[in-house]
């Protein structure tokens, strides 16, 4: 009786304790916290998680470690604060996943990957683990007029895009070490070609291989958009082009045919057949008649 | 009114029918009252209208998602109503159902008072009246709009034609015989009989043509309703979804229209004095004839409600569910059963055949009729198949605004008003077609 009644007082504390942590706080489970990024550290990851924090988390959140979110009640956190930061991966996870009040759910709107991309990027901010990123230290040297020139290899479909910068000198030099990002208009936003590791080398030239299979318009045009993929930086340099050397293709469009869904003058014949001969043996019948009763007073001045 | 008038076993003579139904184009007492009410209403109408045509169609009710309201549901009815004129005078005249020749007349006139008011509700629903002649321009064949535009405009004309045709001898006879009627009216009857004096040539070739008229109008009758349940059916929406709707509509427009027809033969057999012609006899018929399409009508219901509610798919239940216990479960309930299913009950029993008892269920069925078309109309553009979001409150709700109502009621009293100047122009009921039924001869003088 007495360990009954230990065990009864001790699930009733643990009760108690899980509802009240559910009340306030947010309820991971202990698995869900075990989980691991599976991504490592490395660049490509993170500027990647800052391209989707950028697009789906700032506008709340504001910019990691600047304190500038939204002044909302209660205050969203600043993500790349040491206080968030001692958090699992796995608990950050399912924060985003879920959502809890004013944070919506992540679950559909954001692929697995792009999740951990996200915590990746917030973990570079993290004081315990910035060593483990593999960052190698360049220093370009300050520049201003920063640009982006391009040269088009149409043979071998492929795309060098030179950055560059004017030195206090007067002289341009190559950027090294900075991420481009190339960008292809699709119809519903916008394709990265730029692969993996898209840095500029010591000379700050890219190389990019064009996709054989990218389908374009019918000359085989497609708009090229080529950015410094951080903004930080430099702000926003980007550089536009037409390329003409994606697969030049033959949209069919549905209006050009006749069918029911066509303008007046792609309807379909029989039903353009329909309407006019019904209009026309209705009414000729009509005025048929009309005729003929014209003719009663004819047949009163015979009799 | 009070229809003490037993119609007792007189016996007609050729003089006698011509009184009867000459004396009430002559004599007045209480009409100029009656165009004096109906005119006055269509002023109000017109100023309603004229709100509407320089605030725009803002001050209606409608909205984005209720784009068809209250005009298009009684634009329904009106055309509904006027296939009366099809059921009666074509297709019971082409199976030489007899005891139809007194009251095809009244049919005709309700049959082109009704569409043409119904082409006119279509303007009135239109936000740019001026851009009307663009369906003809601009229309697809395609689309069921300008098949409607079509058949509406050509049942009007086979309609007005099947009206005065047969009255052609008539209006012979008018012209000898009225003599007070101004001289506007004299000259109407001498173009519109045509120099008839009955000869038997003339009398072959002008029942030639009435045939030849009938027979077109069956046609075109059933497609001015069925082309206007394509409007609803030919898209993807719940409640309008359905492959029975064509049928369903005309089935519910024989019923709306014979209501409409006892009313009408109630009020000129009373008010005219016409129990020698429109007889017990002809409501009793009336009623069986009803019960008839009442029963094609229920068939149609239990097919349209019953079918998907069986299965339930996700929107039509949202829809079904709203109907038949939500907030359309008294509108639909009341016209199904005032409607249809009680109609039905009761006149099966001769003494409801009677003519004020069927006058009374008939405007019952009327109503419910019009509001019936008012449930199929508006539920469904309530329940997109998209749910309704950010959008103002009016927008997710509706109801008719007073220039809406007004409006509607201007195309009621412009329907009677019709009614009423034709039935007063012209013999409700054809004199020389019941002296030829009960084998009277006569003579038409030039």
């Amino acid at each position: 009786m007495k360990n009954l009644s230990t065990i009864l007082a001790t699930l009733v504390l643990v009760f108690a304790f899980m509802n009240s942590a559910s009340a306030e706080d947010w309820k991971v489970s202990a698995t869900a916290k075990k989980k691991l990024n599976p991504y490592e550290l490395s660049k490509k990851n993170i500027s990647t998680g800052k391209k989707v924090y950028q697009t789906n988390c700032k506008s709340c959140h504001g910019d990691p470690t600047k304190a500038n979110m939204l002044p909302l009640v209660p205050a969203p956190a600043d993500l790349g604060s040491q206080n968030f930061l001692v958090q699992s991966d796995g608990e950050i996870y399912h924060k985003v996943k879920v959502g809890k009040g004013a944070m919506p759910t992540f679950e559909k709107t954001l692929n697995d990957e792009s999740k951990w991309m996200v915590i990746a990027y917030l973990r570079s901010f993290d004081k315990n683990k910035k060593k483990a990123v593999v960052t190698k230290a360049v220093v370009n040297p300050e520049v201003s007029d920063v640009k982006i020139e391009l040269d088009i290899d149409s043979e071998h479909k492929k795309l060098k895009a030179h950055l560059t910068g004017l030195k206090k000198d007067g002289k341009r030099a190559g950027l090294e070490g900075i991420e481009l990002s190339f960008l292809i208009k699709r119809a519903f936003g916008q394709l990265d070609i730029s692969g993996e590791e898209a840095y500029t080398d010591a000379k700050g030239e890219l190389l990019i291989q064009f996709p054989t299979d990218l389908p374009g318009d019918r000359e085989g045009q497609v708009d090229l958009t080529i950015k410094i993929t951080d903004e930080d930086e430099y702000g926003v340099i980007e550089e536009k082009r037409v390329l003409s050397i994606a697969v030049p293709t033959n949209p069919k469009n549905p209006l050009d045919e006749r069918a029911m869904w066509g303008t007046r003058a792609n309807a379909p014949i029989w039903i353009i057949a329909s309407y006019l001969l019904g209009v026309i043996g209705i009414w000729s019948v009509i005025f048929l008649v009309l005729f003929q009763v014209f003719q009663l007073s004819k047949m009163r001045t015979k009799s | 009114m009070n229809d003490d008038t037993k119609s007792k076993e007189t016996t007609l003579s050729f003089e006698k029918i011509k009184q009867d139904v000459l004396r009430p184009m002559q004599n007045h007492r209480g009409l100029e009252l009656w165009i004096v009410f109906l005119i006055t209403v269509i002023s109000v109408g017109a100023w309603a209208y004229y709100v509407q045509l320089r605030d725009g169609l803002g001050v209606t009710g409608m909205r984005d998602y209720v784009s068809w309201g209250l005009y298009i549901a009684n634009f329904v009815f009106f055309v509904a109503v006027s296939l009366v004129g099809m059921l009666i005078s074509s297709i019971l005249g082409l199976l030489k159902v007899d005891w139809i020749a007194p009251i095809s007349r009244i049919a005709e006139i309700i049959a082109v008072a009704f569409v043409a008011v119904a082409g006119l509700v279509i303007v009135l629903d239109m936000g740019r009246p001026d851009r009307v002649l663009n369906v003809m321009i601009h229309g697809r064949f395609q689309s069921p709009i300008l098949w409607d535009v079509t058949v509406i405009t050509t049942y009007l004309v086979i309609s007005a034609l099947l009206l005065i045709l047969p009255m052609i001898p008539d209006l012979a006879i008018c012209k000898k015989e009225i003599k007070t009627a101004p001289p506007m009216l004299k000259k109407l009857y001498a173009i519109l009989s045509f120099g008839y004096t009955n000869t038997p040539e003339q009398h072959k070739h002008l029942h030639k043509m009435i045939r030849t008229l009938m027979v077109l109008i069956v046609p075109v009758g059933l497609a001015i309703h069925t082309v206007t349940s394509w409007l609803f059916a030919a898209t993807l929406r719940n409640g309008w979804d359905t492959t029975i709707f064509g049928p369903y509509f005309v089935a519910g427009a024989f019923v709306a229209g014979s209501a409409a027809l006892i009313i009408a033969m109630y009020f000129f057999r009373v008010n005219y004095k016409l129990q020698d012609y429109i007889t017990e006899l002809h409501f009793d018929k009336m009623g069986k004839l009803m019960v008839a399409v009442c029963l094609v009508y229920l068939y149609f219901n239990v097919n349209e409600f019953l079918v998907p509610g069986y299965k339930m798919k996700s929107g039509d239940s949202v829809h079904l569910k709203e109907l038949f216990f939500g907030s359309w479960a008294i509108m639909f309930w009341s016209s199904q059963l005032l409607g249809n299913i009680l109609p039905i009950i009761l006149m099966v029993n001769k003494r409801f055949r009677m003519p004020k008892p069927i006058m009374i269920i008939s405007i019952f069925v009327l109503a419910s009729a019009w509001f019936k078309r008012y449930v199929i109309v508006i539920p469904t553009m309530l329940h997109p198949h998209l749910p309704i979001q950010n959008v103002p409150d009016n927008y997710q709700h509706y109801f008719p605004s007073s220039v809406e109502i007004t409006v509607t009621v201007l195309s009621f009293a412009l329907a009677l008003l019709i009614i009423t100047v034709l039935a007063k122009i012209f013999p409700v009921v054809p004199i020389c077609e019941i002296a030829d039924q009960k084998g009277i001869d006569y003579k038409i003088e030039e």
